[in-house]
């Protein structure tokens, strides 16, 4: 019971990976791209999370015993630019589609010279 | 790498790493008893030292400025990326009416679509603001509130079309503020350098614990992002819808001839 | 640990291995949505509302609608090419020039 997070965390990781190996589709590439990150921001936040405490505003409360605010501001601006680089994968996703006609990555080979 | 090559790799991999985490996992503390030194001086001594009540914005945009200054850079980087993947292949062949899929008709806009798009999109734009606005105090700041302003002027698009939506979006303000957003951040961070204090440094007075206007630096900076995320979300908007569109049909009269 | 943190948990497993797990993409869009909403929900959870919000907001609305978007415009890219191609295709018009035909299937 005490582990859940920590696999979760591993687990939407290897998923994901797996799922980027795996993929035949640009496109579901860059969503399970985005999944490996939402690993990253369980892990964060279960690692900053207290037992008991409430969120770190005071507004109404004295200040005093709360979650860790650190890790959680590096997870807010993670979450927004994360999804500016997956626009940016989409960007050259729909380039490859246009110029090749084709998403496969088995079908996209570099080529040879 | 073939895909059958790739995935015995991975297997291995897994082989590998899958004990090395179940030992860090017998190793680390409790969940929810985590020592956690820096955010307890954080949420003990940031109200009194900056006049904020909101911890996490106080982080953000004060304790660990510079960071945020480099997510922001990250993301006009990003903005400027893909908009000039999209837009250096397009060329300038593309008019304002929808592409067609073979096979399908385009839908018809119902009347109660376009009706709840025009009621909500402008409630939805003064929701985002007030989200802007007030970080120093309760959940909220620049970037959820930018996203949340640019998914406000798409909901014109959702109700009214392509064509009045981008009457009101011009490609070439939106570049402009967003520009002007991610400056006013580093501006911030120069400013408090004339006066003969560190990069960033939280020069301006701090206000009121609690009131609307508390907190110095951290409101301009915060309205900086806000403006700055905002357009950048609208441009990558723009752009990719965009791409839906249908060439321009060559003239008639140059088909008859 | 709370039986709702636990549930919650367990839930993002699911959604997670739900986004990597649609192989079509446009059955994909959806499954992205619903995991956005699990992360909110379990964020909420663990006391960080500033997360939530910002996680509701780009992960329910903006990835999704920028999904949909380069899929539909993949689509009308291929009407492009096969129009230089075979200068036919598609399905004929009926009288009233709207092209007869079955929605497409999203999930």
């Amino acid at each position: 019971m005490n582990w859940i997070p920590w696999l979760l965390a591993g687990w939407l990781f290897f998923v994901g990976i797996y799922g980027v190996i795996s993929s035949r589709n640009y496109v579901h590439l860059v969503g399970c791209l985005a999944v490996v990150q939402s690993s990253t921001y369980v892990l964060l936040l279960s690692v900053g999370y207290r037992q008991g405490a409430g969120p770190p505003i005071f507004f109404h409360i004295p200040p005093g015993r709360a979650v860790d605010p650190v890790v959680q501001a590096l997870v807010l601006t993670d979450i927004v630019v994360g999804a500016t680089i997956s626009a940016l994968l989409l960007a050259l996703a729909l380039q490859v589609h246009k110029v090749k006609g084709t998403l496969d990555p088995d079908q996209l080979r570099p080529l040879r010279r | 790498m073939r895909r059958y090559r790739r995935l015995a790799l991975f297997a291995i991999a897994m082989l590998g790493i899958l004990p090395c985490m179940i030992g860090l996992f017998a190793h680390m503390p409790r969940f929810g008893e985590h020592p956690l030194p820096y955010g307890d001086a954080i949420n003990l001594n940031g109200v009194r030292q900056r006049h904020v009540t909101n911890m996490v914005t106080a982080v953000n945009f004060d304790y660990r400025g510079v960071d945020t200054l480099g997510e922001e850079i990250m993301l006009i980087a990003a903005t400027v990326g893909a908009v000039m993947l999209l837009r250096g292949s397009r060329g300038e062949e593309l008019s304002a009416r929808p592409g067609r899929a073979p096979g399908r008709p385009i839908a018809w806009r119902s009347t109660g679509q376009v009706l709840i798009a025009r009621l909500m999109a402008p409630l939805i734009l003064l929701f985002g603001l007030n989200i802007i606005i007030h970080p120093q105090l309760t959940p909220g700041g620049g970037f959820q509130g930018g996203v949340i302003v640019a998914s406000a002027a798409l909901l014109i698009w959702l109700g009214d079309g392509y064509r009045p939506w981008r009457r009101l979006m011009r490609s070439r303000p939106i570049e402009v503020a967003e520009a002007i957003g991610a400056a006013i951040y580093a501006l911030c961070g120069f400013a408090p350098m004339v006066v003969g204090a560190a990069f960033l440094q939280n020069v301006l007075p701090l206000g009121k614990t609690g009131a609307l206007i508390s907190g110095g630096l951290i409101l301009l900076i915060n309205a900086g992002v806000g403006i700055a995320v905002a357009c950048g979300f609208a441009l990558l908007f723009i752009e990719f819808l965009q791409e839906t569109r249908a060439e321009e049909e060559p003239d008639p009269e140059e088909r008859e001839a | 640990m709370s039986v709702l943190l636990a549930l919650l948990y367990v839930i993002v497993a699911g959604t997670g291995a739900g986004v990597v797990f649609s192989r079509e993409p446009r059955r994909q869009v959806l499954a992205i949505a619903a995991n956005g909403l699990a992360l909110t929900l379990l964020f909420t959870a663990l006391q960080a509302p500033d997360v939530a919000f910002s996680e509701l907001v780009v992960g329910t609305a903006a990835t999704p609608l920028l999904f949909v978007v380069v899929l539909a415009s993949m689509r009308t890219d291929q009407k492009k090419e096969s129009k230089h191609d075979v200068g036919g295709g598609g399905r004929p018009a009926d009288s009233k020039g709207v092209s007869r035909c079955r929605p497409a299937r999203l999930i």
